[in-house]
């Protein structure tokens, strides 16, 4: 009999991602997969409690060809992305409700059931495969974005699937270095394969200079498809940053200079969801300078911020997702004024907003709060942090302008584009009201945020709800939107502009392409010539072989006996030469 | 599997003689007979029971041990001796074989080529070359074997020339032939004139002996090998000294070509090892470097030279006889290597070739017979109108190449390795540009054939036009045998092997 | 053009009054250029407010530049301000038109306002 509590529960949902794949097309069907897709993730979640009766389970433990994988573990740090996968599981199968599409249902339950199984497996080579999986169900998703996301789509399979390939080989240096195993636990910067490793991750949380897929395919996936990407490869990145790389010093700066650069891209954005994904590129930043301080205060600040995070930039992208569902598209330079008639996307949206921008009694507060402060009560022993600690300073007000005020702004307020939609869909009102009553309930200060310091991996006696936090908190915030209002009064904030912002990416997409296009260019030309040059070779050869060899030709030509004889004479003198001179 | 008890115990003791006397008389006896039909029946029954006996020989050299009969019970030196042994049985078998299977292809054939008056004269002609080829290569004794080259050479000069009927340019050829060959036989027997001043004996064991004795000799048996390899050489179509025989080939009647191709430039090459290996002695220093520059040198050069020479020819018959003379380097070049792997390479591929060349010869004549062609252009549909011409050429031309599972393969992987064994690798290179080159000349014609559409004439599509049985069955017999061999089905292909190694241990091992 | 909207389809030929959602009637006035033009005030008090307070209860664990009163609202401003005025000359380094990449960085032609629009004309 199958131990079922031996089971990865990530499993459960790809089994049900598979079985909504299969199950033809009918009415009663599509309720079917809905009731998938919003049950399974509560089922997991239901096993996973099941199985984490201590403070940690190891198990699904299979042997193959002499490598010892451990399929399941549990502890207090993959407990909470656990859960956190399987509620925002659940959420975004609640905002997905009103679209029939077998292909979004599908790989949406195989993608998060990737994440989770990859953030529960307890060995790399376990998690290079749910690595692998999560980037190929995940890619249909920004396929279903139509047809001018399909190039979006291949780059961000090509560097997901190149990203799987380089923790494959980072695994093995690594499992040579340790002894031949591939427990997935502390990795650090010691061999190449830490090296290695730590590119793979890179790539998939978005990395300064290996961010751009995230920009590049989010933007461009569908409704749905947006919301359900955003939650989880970036955050299975973080999972495996927080598990191997605790306290590696280089994250630190990393981690702050991906607070900050996506800062400036977001300004100039037009398009609101790529404003998000620059957001969440910055977000992920101040997990991932979080995880190179690497303070138990640090690790609990960066894993409530993910918990958090995951849900206001759910909330953030949902309502954007709504706007696009109904309106049609994203960029601030179309939108405006729909809090007339989209009144209540716009609050759950400024409820987002707020959570971004870490306003007290809104849930980045009091995680934000404590990565800060843990950079800041470090820096007392290293006063070189002081920088970064600017530096997150310096992007908290980045993230009020591009998330707390760009976003809803643009697209709720500023001038009336005079459009007149419907209010977004029940089911995607349920699904925002239900992330902004978490944003507000997990910093709510008498028993909300208790209880999110509970699921924390170290005891959390953290207060957030200070009287000098609360304060330059709001002197921050209040700064920042004093600046907005001034800035905007005077002409000096940039009117909206519809336009392709080069990033990075241009190194490939553009330059990239230009160099192979130009190669291929000189490959033909010279190509051409080099064919042309053989074929005139070719027909000079063939035509003196002709000339020597052929019927008309001087060899075969009808030679007269006379000329015979001289040659057999000639032949003769030459035997005769050999025979007696050659000794 | 022994056939000895088919054979009555006469054929070992007056066998060789009978193979050289019945052709010979009957020649005579053809030539006044009034009856033109009778001519050819008397000619198939010679060659048959040539065939019948010479397979006999084989079977008991192969079996048994090698024989030597002496003319009029005189013993050697004084009497003429006549010696069967591992080295002239196969070729024996081969030329009769090969005679055979001309008459029987000529049956239907010189009924377009040869005008009636003439048939029976020409059936003598070609019993007399047959004799003289026969004798050629089962005599023991040095004078007669100029005798009787001289004897299937004045032959074919007629034979060649009676090709007139057909095509004039036959008396340009067949002239051109004549002081060829004479110049060649001259030489010849300049050679043996010398060698005899050195020995004082005609018989070729005797000769042997002495030479042996003398350590080589003098500069007079140099000399004399200098001449006897350039006239062999002529008779041979070694490379440059070739040029008589794409035209003789051409323009000969077809079963002329035929005969010629397989068997005449083989017992040539048969005299060759003779005379190098067993008259003389490879350990001799002259020989070895003749062996190693001039035998391999016009080995290799006539092997890529004669193949493109193919490649350009617009005549198929042509083609086929510039091959003939790249295939001669093949042979060569196994005789020049001088090991016994190579000796028994370029044996197996004299025989093997003689095999490929026959079936296509005959093929081609078919062509000729059916519908008068034989430019490479013409050939194009002739696979839907002859299609088991067509298939036997097929056969006969992947033999050619060296495909795997033919003859030629066979033959020339066996070449190969010798060559690989004394590392020559620039020959092992050659071989296989060379038989790139054979892909190329064969290709041409099969792609031709196989791609092309048959000729319109009168605006309808001319239907199939299969070749008489009578030339099916030869060509058929012969392309079959060449798969056997590749195969080694019925133990033919072991039976080719173990005699050409037979063959190569009488040439460096045991003398006679 | 007389195709059947489909759900996302925007739906723009309204009346002005009568696309507005029940919800959002009270909260018209936020729309009303007065009230932004004065909405500054709120921040600004606040920021006040603030920065008073931040006097009165400092920073627990001080950071060097925590010695400036009101030093957080400081970064903030300097911050945002800089930010923002990066805009002009990013916008003129970094802008390209929409189909620079020749893919688009446009949607989907079935949702796109711009497609529809065209459309129309």
């Amino acid at each position: 009999m199958i131990d079922f509590l031996q089971i990865n529960p990530g499993v459960w949902l790809i089994l049900s991602g598979i079985i909504c794949a299969l199950i033809p097309n009918s009415f009663l069907t599509q309720l079917t997969r809905k009731c998938l897709v919003t049950g399974a993730p509560i089922f997991t979640a239901f096993m996973i409690t099941q199985i984490f009766t201590s403070d940690i389970v190891v198990g699904g433990k299979i042997s193959i060809a002499g490598i010892d994988l451990t399929t399941l573990r549990i502890d207090s740090l993959s407990m909470v992305w656990g859960y956190l996968f399987c509620l925002i599981g659940v959420l975004n199968g609640i905002f997905g409700l009103h679209e029939k599409c077998r292909i979004t249902d599908s790989s949406a339950l195989i993608y998060s059931g990737a994440a989770i199984a990859g953030v529960l497996s307890g060995d790399l080579l376990t998690l290079f495969l749910f690595w692998e999986l999560t980037a190929i169900s995940s890619v249909f998703l920004v396929w279903r974005g139509g047809e001018h996301a399909y190039a979006a789509g291949v780059r961000y399979l090509a560097l997901h699937v190149l990203s799987g390939v380089i923790l494959l080989i980072g695994a093995i240096i690594h499992a040579n270095y340790n002894g031949g195993s591939y427990a997935f636990d502390h990795i650090g910067l010691q061999n190449l394969g830490g090296w290695l490793i730590l590119l793979a991750i890179g790539i998939k949380c978005g990395f300064p200079f290996l961010h751009m897929w995230m920009q590049d395919a989010y933007p461009k996936a569908s409704v749905t498809g947006t919301v359900i990407l955003s939650a989880f490869t970036t955050k299975m990145a973080i999972y495996t940053l927080a598990r191997g790389y605790v306290g590696t010093e280089i994250l630190i700066y990393i981690g702050a200079v991906m607070t900050c650069f996506p800062v400036f891209f977001a300004l100039v954005e037009n398009d609101l969801r790529r404003v998000l994904s620059f957001s969440l590129n910055n977000q992920l930043g101040f997990m991932v300078c979080g995880i190179g301080i690497g303070t138990e205060l640090a690790i609990n600040g960066v894993v409530g911020q993910v918990f958090v995070h995951v849900i206001f930039k759910s909330l953030l992208f949902m309502s954007i997702g709504a706007v696009i569902y109904r309106v049609g598209t994203s960029k601030a330079s179309e939108l405006g004024g729909l809090f007339r008639s989209m009144p209540i996307t716009a609050l759950f949206c400024l409820i987002g907003a707020g959570s971004i921008a870490a306003f007290p009694l809104l849930a980045a507060f009091v995680t934000k709060a404590m990565i800060i402060s843990s950079v800041i009560y470090e820096a007392h022993h290293n006063s070189a942090l002081y920088v970064i600690a600017a530096m997150l300073l310096f992007a908290s007000a980045g993230v009020m302008e591009h998330s707390g005020i760009k976003v809803p702004y643009f697209t709720f307020f500023s001038h009336d584009s005079g459009r007149r939609v419907k209010e977004a869909p029940w089911n995607m009102l349920v699904a925002m009201g239900l992330a902004a009553s978490l944003c507000i309930f997990l910093a709510f200060p008498w028993g909300g945020y208790q209880m999110l310091y509970d699921l924390l991996p170290y005891e959390a006696d953290y207060k957030p709800y200070t009287v000098d936090h609360v304060v330059f908190q709001l002197q921050l915030l209040f700064a920042a939107i004093t600046a907005f209002c001034i800035l905007k009064k005077s002409g000096l904030y940039p009117a909206e502009k519809r336009s392709e912002i080069l990033d990075f990416d241009w190194f490939y997409r553009k330059c990239g392409l230009y160099i192979v296009k130009s190669i291929n260019h000189t490959w033909n030309a010279l190509d051409t010539r080099l064919s042309n040059a053989t074929r005139n070779t070719y027909n000079t050869i063939n035509k003196s072989l002709y000339g020597i060899f052929s019927p008309i030709g001087g060899f075969s030509k009808t030679a007269p006996s006379g000329l015979a004889a001289v040659m057999t004479a000639a032949m003769l003198i030459l035997v005769l030469i050999l025979v007696y001179f050659v000794r | 599997m022994s056939f000895m008890p088919l054979f009555p115990q006469w054929i070992f003791e007056q066998g060789p003689a009978f193979l050289i006397v019945l052709p010979l008389l009957m020649g005579a006896i053809i030539a006044i007979l009034p009856n033109r039909s009778m001519a050819w029946w008397f000619t198939f029954f010679v060659t048959l029971i040539c065939t019948y006996t010479a397979f006999g020989l084989f079977q008991h050299i192969y079996f048994d041990s090698f024989l030597l009969y002496t003319m009029g019970g005189w013993a050697p030196p004084h009497g003429i001796s006549l010696i069967v042994d591992g080295l002239s049985a196969p070729i024996l078998l081969l030329i009769s074989v090969m005679a055979m299977l001309t008459v029987i292809y000529a049956l239907p054939a010189s009924i377009s080529e040869i005008e009636p008056k003439k048939r029976g004269p020409f059936y003598a002609a070609f019993l007399i070359c047959f004799a003289g080829l026969m004798g050629m290569v089962i005599t023991g004794d040095a004078f007669n074997v100029f005798v009787f080259l001289e004897v299937s050479s004045i032959s074919t000069y007629a034979l060649v020339a009676m090709g007139a009927a057909r095509d004039r340019r036959s008396l340009a050829a067949a002239y051109n032939y004549l002081i060829m060959g004479s110049i060649g036989a001259t030489f010849f027997v300049i050679g043996l004139g010398f060698l005899f001043m050195e020995t004082g004996t005609l018989n070729m064991a005797e000769m042997s002996a002495i030479l042996s004795d003398l350590d080589g000799g003098t500069r007079v048996s140099k000399v004399g090998y200098g001449f006897i390899v350039v006239g062999l050489g002529l008779k041979i179509a070694m490379f440059p000294l070739h040029t008589w025989l794409p035209r003789a080939y051409a323009y000969a009647p077809t079963k002329i070509t035929i005969f010629l191709a397989s068997t005449a430039t083989k017992a040539a090459i048969y005299l060759l090892l003779r005379f190098t290996f067993t008259v003389f002695d490879p350990s001799f220093d002259y020989i070895s470097i003749m062996l190693k520059y001039l035998i391999v040198g016009a080995a290799v050069v006539g092997m890529v030279f004669a193949s493109f020479q193919a490649i350009f020819q617009s005549d198929v018959r042509r083609v086929l006889a510039y091959s003939s003379v790249a295939q001669v380097g093949y042979i060569l070049l196994g005789i020049g290597i001088a090991t016994s792997s190579g000796l028994a390479a370029g044996y197996l591929h004299l025989l093997n070739h003689a095999i490929i060349k026959g079936c296509l010869f005959i093929s081609v004549g078919a062509f000729w017979y059916r519908f008068g062609i034989t430019r490479v252009d013409d050939f194009s549909g002739l696979f839907k109108t002859m299609p088991l011409t067509m298939g036997a050429f097929t056969l006969g031309g992947l033999s050619l190449i060296g495909v795997p599972f033919t003859a030629g393969f066979v033959s020339k992987v066996k070449l190969i390795l010798a060559a690989a064994e004394q590392e020559m690798w620039w020959a092992v290179l050659v071989i296989v540009f060379s038989s790139v080159l054979a892909i190329v000349y064969i290709g041409r014609i099969i792609m031709a054939a196989y791609f092309g559409s048959p000729p319109k004439i009168n605006g309808s599509t001319f239907t199939k036009n299969e070749a008489p049985f009578m030339m099916l069955f030869p060509m058929w017999a012969l392309g079959l045998m060449s798969i056997a061999i590749g195969l080694n089905a019925f133990g033919i292909g072991d039976t080719f092997v173990s005699a050409s190694e037979i063959a190569a241990s009488v040439l460096l091992g045991g003398r006679g | 053009m007389s195709s059947i909207r489909k759900p996302g389809q925007p739906g723009k030929a309204m009346d002005k009054q009568e696309g507005i959602h029940p919800f959002a009637i009270p909260f018209l006035w936020l729309g009303n250029k007065k009230v932004i033009d004065r909405f500054i005030w709120i921040p600004f008090f606040g920021l006040i407010l603030t920065i008073l307070i931040g006097l009165l209860y400092p920073q627990k664990h001080p950071a060097p530049w925590d010695v400036v009163p009101g030093s957080w609202a400081l970064i903030g401003f300097v911050s945002y301000s800089l930010i923002v005025l990066c805009a002009k000359p990013l916008t003129f380094l970094l802008a390209r038109p929409e189909n620079y990449y020749g893919e688009g960085g446009l949607l989907d032609p079935e949702f796109s306002v711009e497609n529809v629009e065209d459309e129309n004309d």
